[in-house]
């Protein structure tokens, strides 16, 4: 078991010292990637890096072994991800062969919806759970052809705390708020924004309805997650939807025998 | 909610240790938790004392560390972040404060078991093997 030192456990040092000077007592100190933070050895200790080598190894399944293009879809529930996904449907080129994940803690509503598409789209309620992990989304694979997929979609159960420190393997996270969140909702949940590769500022015809400052929106999102390319869309009308298909279609191309990391 | 799945992942790598130390008694485990994570320690700790019944660490000591963000840059800059300022919550900054680009983190997001204690495995340091094959039965 890497990360074990000796036999007997105890690491040369304080440890070490104090075994030998206070008798029945030992003390195990597991390794330490310190700078390895997704590291493969951090994993045999670190519950959260063991999460992150399974969405490794779900990524290695999706992306490296059968090219496909994963999009997660992650965002609080009500705030347009189901829409998006159909709207990026019916915007797909005809020979796109596209295949969808949904999450939800119990229902079939969005399954149900992409299924419309033609597609074949897999359900995950969750149960208990508040979001998707490596592991649900491993086994829904088992339901495709993957070779015969272009892109996945998987959308996430609906919730902007946990998803954080969960995941997918996805090839990209695209988080997506609505104005009707709030003008303060990316203030209200940075470690979900900056473990995002994309944000889509969803709902904007109603911002002024509902009393949203989408400069604010803005201005947090590239205080929080610097770099990250932002999205303004009224998903219901298709408003700013080609911009978000443009450029997924983009990374799907730099996907395309892809190696990185 | 998912301490409690991250109490269960602590739990068993405490007690594959102890086996593996041949020792059937956890007195004390600590538990690193990054700070730019939404793993609460209180609950960990409540989680782990629930489940850790009847098994080896029932009686352990739970004790949970804060670790600090800790970034790199291309550039070369590493250092801890400064923290965002948002009442009442915690992000790590993670501009860099050299040269603007995004840094990585690479310290912050762990949930990590870091040590745990166990008695020694007799007065006269007999080799751990032997305790192992006595505590082999053992829950784990």
């Amino acid at each position: 078991m890497a990360g074990l030192h000796d036999d007997h456990g105890a690491r040369v040092g304080l440890p070490d010292l104090r075994e030998r000077l206070l008798g029945p007592l030992r003390a195990h100190r597991f390794g330490h990637g310190e700078f390895e933070a997704t590291g493969g050895s951090d994993a045999e200790a670190d519950v959260l890096a063991a999460i992150r080598e399974r969405a490794g190894e779900v990524h290695e399944r999706l992306v490296h072994e059968n090219e496909v293009f994963a999009v997660e879809f992650v965002g609080s529930t009500g705030g347009g991800k189901t829409k998006l996904i159909e709207e990026l449907l019916e915007r797909a080129p005809a020979d796109e062969r596209v295949g969808a994940v949904v999450g939800d803690v119990a229902g079939e509503d969005d399954a149900t919806r992409l299924r419309e598409y033609g597609i074949p789209v897999e359900n995950i309620n969750t149960g208990k759970e508040c979001h998707l992990d490596p592991d649900g989304v491993d086994s829904a694979l088992s339901a495709f052809d993957l070779e015969a997929l272009d892109t996945l979609y998987v959308e996430n159960v609906g919730n902007m705390v946990c998803p954080a420190d969960f995941p997918l393997g996805t090839s990209l996270r695209v988080l997506v708020v609505s104005t009707t969140e709030g003008g303060d909702v990316v203030g209200k949940h940075p470690l979900l924004v900056q473990a995002a590769d994309a944000a889509v500022v969803n709902k904007i015809d109603l911002a002024e309805a509902v009393g949203t400052d989408l400069d604010r929106v803005r201005g947090d999102i590239h205080e929080v997650a610097p770099e990250i390319p932002v999205f303004e869309t009224n998903a219901k009308a298709g408003t700013g939807v080609d911009d978000l298909a443009a450029f997924l279609m983009a990374r799907r191309e730099n996907y395309t025998g892809h190696t990185h990391q | 909610m998912h301490e409690i799945s991250i109490a269960n992942g602590i739990l068993s790598r405490a007690v594959d240790a102890a086996n593996e130390h041949g020792a059937d008694r956890i007195d004390a485990l600590t538990i690193e938790i990054g700070r730019a994570t939404h793993v609460n320690p209180e609950q960990v700790v409540f989680c782990l004392e629930a489940i850790a019944d009847s098994t080896p660490a029932a009686e352990a000591t739970i004790r949970t560390e804060t670790i600090q963000p800790r970034a790199e840059c291309d550039c070369g800059w590493e250092g801890t972040p400064e923290s965002l300022d948002l009442p009442g919550g915690f992000a790590p900054n993670i501009r860099c404060p050299d040269c603007g680009q995004r840094a990585d983190l690479v310290r912050g997001r762990e949930c990590r078991l870091a040590s745990i204690e166990v008695p020694d495995a007799s007065p006269e340091d007999k080799p751990p093997a032997r305790r192992a094959d006595e505590v082999r039965g053992s829950p784990s």
